[in-house]
């Protein structure tokens, strides 16, 4: 009898299931205030921040499935959580990059990024990383480089910091904008990345850099065969056979540049190069 | 002495047979073993969340444990008039409460140890081998049972003049309030001058669980300094030998007839 029973029902849920349309799962937070969170947490809110941060992980990766852009609660799941436990360093800098990466990519959010960094250095002052992010996202998001080289040259005092963070300071403040310094940040970021999202958004970033540096080398030798030849360029084959390149280029992606319409050089159809990651 | 220990042993041997306790125990491996899944649904917490979900299982479980045995230690035997027989030895009111408070606490010990067994192997089979780094999620437990045998010796008072279940009440009750006594002094300060005289004196009476509390540190691996624990095992010491000396005043003057 228990045997049928279970069996029946198993397999009225599985038909059930099939029948339903998909529901749609609202996220509701019914507690958004990570002081209150800490006082029911009994002691445990060490466990409830952990929680949290899941949380915040699973609906910023919903969200960005879904591809719709809307990331509304994600500034709130961050701020609990690094309520909850202000030495939750993750949070800061993984949440950072959520918040600041332009939709859909990320929430677009690179005021409450900032915002979340300064409340992580006020926690950890003397964690150089939360500067070093602070200082990425000046300089990438807000184009700001005299406060990213600020952020970066304050971290670069603090115990332990790598020796590059001072360099990389000074980097910025002379030539803050030009992209062998992008390709210096993005470069540290790739190398201390410990997940594989934040090194394939780097590799991506420093192959668009690599690709806009290329295109610039590219369009100095179209002008210098404009003005040998007295004509424009009407291929990247008339270089090679003119003998300014040992063969055709390709950007990182393998697929061959081109010369557009403007006459300047422009990426091949079906390159995945994305040349906005390099602005 | 003799007879402080035997009552001790007897309470001892008398817990273990509850059969809530092995359903406790059995819950808290699960709750650690769980710990492996929250970090693979999570990003670059694994071993925090381990040793978070780890400390708070050995913790709850060990509350629950404290006081569904501790409520009923005194009150259990009442029922049963076996206490006559025992006080008739002659076994001393004090003798008897002493006896079971350490029998209590020995259970206490020995399931935790049993807990603390369990998530180290979650932790050696997640990390792969076990450094100096993980030694502090021993403090932590050190603490969880300093906070435990508080609670026992909470949950002894209430059972000496209460029945089971408002012992329970009282002793989570209590427990509940020893953690936001942060929140009560802040609102105290707050307040006029007699309720924030009030307030501050409620704070330095009742027990202050959340001093006790190490779980988050411990996760990040961060050691608690030396003479923190000696102040705090000496503040539990002292709370707790004030607790058994009103359980005593209280079981002396009762009318067991």
């Amino acid at each position: 009898m228990l045997v049928l029973a279970l069996a029946g029902s198993v397999a009225l849920r599985i038909r059930l299931e099939r029948e339903s349309t998909r529901a749609e799962v609202t996220p509701v937070m019914y507690v958004t205030s990570g002081a209150t969170l800490r006082r029911l947490s009994l002691g445990h809110q060490g466990l409830l921040a952990d929680l949290y941060w899941t949380r915040a992980v699973q609906y910023f990766g919903r969200q960005k499935l879904s591809g719709t852009g809307d990331y509304r609660d994600l500034g709130r799941l961050l701020r609990i959580s690094t309520e909850l436990d202000p030495h939750l360093l993750i949070a800061y800098r993984f949440g950072a990059i959520f918040l600041a990466e332009n939709p859909p990519a990320g929430a677009g959010r690179p005021d409450e990024a900032l915002a979340l960094l300064r409340r992580g250095i006020a926690a950890n002052p003397s964690y150089w990383r939360l500067w070093q992010d602070l200082g990425f996202i000046y300089y990438w998001d807000l184009k700001n480089y005299p406060q990213a080289a600020s952020a970066l040259e304050a971290g670069s005092r603090q115990p332990g910091a790598d020796l590059w963070m001072k360099t990389l300071a000074a980097s910025v403040a002379a030539q803050g904008g030009e992209l062998a310094t992008s390709r210096l940040l993005w470069f540290q970021v790739y190398s201390q990345a410990g997940n594989e999202s934040i090194r394939q958004s780097a590799r991506e970033h420093l192959a668009a850099i690599k690709t806009a540096e290329d295109m610039a080398q590219l369009n100095k030798l179209l002008v210098e065969f404009g003005q040998r030849e007295g004509r424009p360029a009407s291929s990247i084959d008339d270089l090679v056979r003119a003998g300014m390149l040992p063969g055709r280029p390709a950007d990182p992606s393998g697929v061959p540049y081109e010369v557009g319409n403007d006459g300047k050089a422009a990426l091949g159809p079906g390159s995945r190069v994305d040349l906005q990651m390099a602005r | 002495m003799n007879q402080i220990a035997a009552i001790a042993v007897h309470a001892f041997k008398e817990s273990v047979r509850e059969k809530v306790l092995y359903n406790l125990v059995i819950f808290a491996f699960l709750m650690i073993g769980a710990g492996l899944v929250l970090g693979s649904v999570s990003v670059g917490i694994n071993d925090v969340a381990l040793v978070n979900l780890g400390l708070s299982a050995i913790s709850v479980f060990g509350l629950f444990i404290a006081i569904f045995i501790g409520i009923s230690l005194v009150w259990k035997e009442m029922e049963r008039r076996t206490l006559y027989n025992v006080l008739s030895k002659p076994v001393a009111r004090a003798e008897f409460i002493l006896g079971k408070f350490l029998g209590l606490v020995l259970t206490l010990v020995v399931n935790t140890a049993i807990m603390t067994v369990g998530f180290y192997a979650v932790l050696w089979f997640e990390k792969g081998r076990l450094g100096a780094a993980d030694l502090a999620p021993l403090e932590a437990v050190y603490f969880i049972l300093l906070q435990l045998t508080l609670v026992v010796g909470v949950a002894l008072l209430f059972s000496a003049i209460s029945s089971p279940a408002l012992s329970a009440v009282f002793t989570l009750s209590l427990y509940v309030i020893g953690n936001l006594l942060g929140d009560l002094r802040a609102l105290g300060e707050q307040s006029g001058a007699a309720l924030r005289a009030l307030l501050r004196g409620l704070t330095l009476v009742l027990p202050d669980f959340a001093a006790l509390s190490d779980i988050a540190p411990a996760a990040r691996g961060e050691l608690v300094p030396g003479s923190q624990i000696v102040s705090h095992s000496l503040y539990a010491a002292l709370y707790i030998a004030a607790l058994l000396s009103a359980t005593i005043v209280i079981f002396e003057r009762k009318d067991l007839r």
